[in-house]
């Protein structure tokens, strides 16, 4: 949209009045208002206005404003909050830094630890947030690591396959490698009790990001992130980041938010304002605990403002499946228990159109059965615990944890029949496989449209699937699928397993094909040793940031963990495998990609 | 309007230098901002119960993140940031739970504080249709025309207030000011 003349004036005459003008558009205007009667009408309108205002009355506060404020402020704004919901502050004194750095510094942040610190088994009450000591990693050259030879790797076949009738044609568009590497990452790792918050930039290896060390001094030190990061989201805006923790071999989870930075300024005049938080930077919140039941259990899902988390929570303390949705309200700093039916999980937000035109975020509930339910709810609106087969907004009879890409128009939903396993989650036992299909919200047999088998080389019923870990990339085409767990018969033939949990599937959605055998990376890029904790997709449509964690030999053995780069190559090319970071006892990973660099206002100034 | 003699926070849980000069440095605050704030918050959300209590929350905020003002970073702006922030806040919890608009502005119904003889009765009456007509406005309109003609902020000090860019404020605030003119107008200001 252009403006016209006069608009382009009308900015221009705005801008006078509180002197924001350079000396060259004050000439401009000066010389335009010579001969636009229209525009020193608007200067007359726009001036007698500021002058309306600035005559409103002043109308002073309550007389007892002070000793409210005094009231609040030593009641405490956590007071009626259980203890295991309020901010735990373990990374205090560093929010400053991260706040300066999320939004404008292309950079990497890894939280890890090292064996050589504290850990199991010493008493260690106030774990330090420490500096790790990254090694610069210049641009362009990343370390890149070959992939493995064919006697190292019992599966698969690494190099190159000559071309042949199936592999001669690409099975999915080659990726764009511009940029190169992805410049923007965010990692999150920490073992025990050293969690451990560093940036690293991968763009400028010179440039460390100082972040000083700041002891902890909190009585409920003892719940702050206690074992491994196995699953991190990022809220859009970039203000806070949620992770889920093992903790021990006690087959639980733990769930956090940790406050990364004040909310970015934004170029779009009409851009929503930011989501405020009574959890100061550089906070973390513990949300709950969890069965760790594998990946329909450890999905995070933000919604698009960055206001609310939805989680889900399986209740390790009962015998059997007891999992229910949750939600994290950033702008309350407080948690809500959404369901209260025993087998209901968080999926995904949509974003819904409000009456009044703006962007109102509603969750699908799943229910899990012998037909799951995904069920639409404004779950906002209500302060109590919902019935999702009750005054929902939408309703997909069939549809399990429908995963929606960023862009809101495309889903990856999961169909099948389910039960629950031993492990006290739900899995499918039967005909269960994901699919992929649009999302439209207006379509009148449901929002999730033209549904296919996200694999689209494997049977349709039957044993298939019971889980898999699926994720979008940023761009809403790439999307990846890794610790696929299968139980029907093998496909590979004498190919390797297919599908094979140990292997990452990478396809896009602009790929009518989907999915195939041919879509796994190559087989090489991850060292059999290892097994993939999480997977993120790069903004590049092209690279993905894999975290792939070690066998442990024993309990008392250190997790292990590093993060792999790699440049998915098709055809005839290999992958190009890098370490973006690793230590040889620490755990590094997942990464995230942060927001894109904001405009510094200072270089638009007049 | 400042508040009649200094502040002083008794709060038991801290005590020590750092802490008095942390409540010091808070009594300040509050004593020179809490007034504009509320004027401000008040035209904001045209209610005055409202406004009291995100004023309220506002310092109780700030004083929760007090931390995190540096030298660098404006007082005013940041303090006048966690106003907005926490105004936008009220506004879309109110939008959630009464979807029937209970968002409208009550201003016009409150009663006038100020002493009345018969030029304060016409002063009100102005007022209440300036209000009003800054009621219709959208809340970031209403927020950054506020900003620049009632605090009298700068295109940039504004956009450290609502995170905008400094060419992302003036491009809002002429629309603002087009929005603002057509309301005026419905309530019969002339031009």
């Amino acid at each position: 949209m252009t403006m016209n003349g006069h608009e382009t004036f009308e900015e221009l005459i705005s801008a006078s009045l509180s002197d924001d003008l350079t000396d060259a558009e004050r000439q401009r205007l000066d010389d335009h208002l010579d001969g636009c009667a229209a525009c020193r009408g608007t200067l007359a309108a726009f001036a007698d206005q500021r002058l309306i205002m600035a005559g409103l009355r002043h109308v002073a506060p309550p007389r007892d404003l002070a000793a409210r404020v005094r009231t609040g402020i030593e009641r405490g704004q956590f007071a009626a909050v259980p203890w295991w919901r309020r901010p735990v502050t373990i990374f205090a004194g560093i929010g400053g830094t991260l706040a300066a750095v999320a939004g404008a510094l292309l950079a990497m942040f890894v939280l890890n630890g090292s064996p050589a610190d504290p850990q199991v088994g010493e008493s260690s009450p106030t774990p330090s947030v420490t500096v790790t000591d990254p090694t610069p990693i210049p641009t362009g050259t990343l370390p890149v690591i070959p992939s493995a030879t064919p006697d190292a790797s019992p599966i698969g076949t690494p190099v190159p396959p000559p071309p042949s009738a199936s592999s001669a044609e690409s099975p999915v568009p080659t990726p764009s490698l511009e940029p190169p590497v992805p410049d923007v990452v965010m990692a999150a790792s920490g073992p025990v009790e050293n969690f451990a918050l560093s940036a690293h930039d991968l763009t400028d290896g010179d440039e460390e990001t100082p972040i000083e060390a700041a002891p902890v001094d909190d009585s409920e030190v003892a719940k702050a992130p206690s074992g491994p990061p196995i699953a991190a989201e990022l809220s859009a805006d970039g203000q806070w980041l949620a992770f889920v923790t093992e903790i021990g071999e006690r087959g639980v989870n733990d769930v956090w938010a940790t406050r990364l930075s004040e909310a970015p300024e934004s170029d779009d005049p009409e851009a929503s304002p930011p989501i405020d938080s009574p959890v100061a930077v550089g906070e973390t919140v513990h949300l709950g605990e969890s069965v760790a039941g594998g990946p329909f259990l450890e999905r995070l899902s933000w919604s698009r403002d960055g206001r609310y988390l939805a989680y889900t929570l399986a209740d390790p303390e009962t015998e059997d499946a007891d999992a229910d949705a949750w939600m994290f309200d950033a702008s309350e700093g407080a948690v809500r228990r959404l369901t209260e039916v025993g087998n209901a999980y968080a999926a995904s937000w949509s974003p819904e159109t409000g009456d009044d035109g703006t962007e109102t975020p509603a969750l699908w509930i799943s229910t899990a059965g012998d037909e799951p339910v995904s069920w639409l709810h404004d779950v906002a609106r209500s302060t109590e615990p919902i019935d999702p087969a009750t005054d929902a907004l939408a309703e997909a009879a069939g549809v399990f944890q429908p995963l929606l890409s960023p862009d809101g128009s495309m889903a990856i939903v999961w169909g099948g029949q389910m039960t629950a396993d031993a492990d006290r989650s739900w899995i499918f036992a039967a005909d269960g496989a994901p699919y992929l299909a649009a999302y439209d919200r207006s379509a009148e047999d449901g929002p999730f449209v033209d549904a296919s088998p996200l694999f689209a080389d494997l049977p349709a019923e039957g044993e298939l699937f019971t889980s898999a870990s699926i994720t979008w990339g940023p761009d809403g085409d790439a999307y990846a699928v890794w610790d696929a767990t299968w139980t029907g018969d093998d496909a590979g033939a004498e190919d390797g397993p297919y599908p094979d949990a140990t292997r990452v599937y990478f396809g896009h959605a602009s790929d009518d094909r989907r999915l195939t055998r041919d879509h796994a990376i190559d087989s090489g890029d991850i060292d059999p040793a290892m097994s993939v904790v999480d997977v993120e997709l790069a903004p590049t449509g092209g690279h993905l940031l894999i975290t792939v964690r070690e066998a442990r030999g024993g309990v008392l053995d250190a997790p292990r963990a590093e993060l792999l780069l790699v440049t998915r190559h098709t055809g005839s090319e290999p992958d190009e495998v890098a370490t973006v970071d690793s230590s040889d006892d620490g755990w590094v990973g997942p990464a995230l990609f942060l927001p894109r660099e904001q405009p510094d206002p200072d270089s638009v100034a007049p | 309007m400042a508040l009649r003699g200094p502040i002083t926070w008794d709060d038991p849980a801290v005590s020590g230098g750092a802490a008095r000069g942390r409540d010091a440095e808070f009594a300040q605050i509050f004593d020179e901002f809490s007034a504009p704030i509320h004027n401000y918050v008040l035209r904001m959300v045209g209610d005055h119960d409202r406004a009291a209590d995100i004023t309220q929350d506002t310092f109780i905020k700030a004083y929760r993140k007090l931390d995190t003002l540096s030298e660098a970073t404006s007082t005013r702006s940041w303090l006048y940031r966690i106003a907005t922030n926490t105004a936008i806040d009220d506004m879309r919890r109110r939008r959630m739970v009464s979807p029937m608009g209970d968002d409208a502005p009550t201003y016009a119904n409150r009663p006038d504080l100020a002493p009345g003889p018969e030029a304060q009765v016409m002063a009100a009456t102005l007022d209440e249709r300036v209000q009003r007509a800054l009621m219709q406005l959208r809340p970031n309109h209403r927020q950054c025309l506020l900003l620049s003609d009632l605090d009298d902020m700068s295109a940039q000090q504004i956009g450290e207030v609502m995170g905008l860019s400094y060419a992302a404020v003036r491009t809002l605030l002429c629309r603002a000011r087009g929005e603002m003119r057509r309301a005026l107008s419905a309530e019969g200001f002339a031009r």
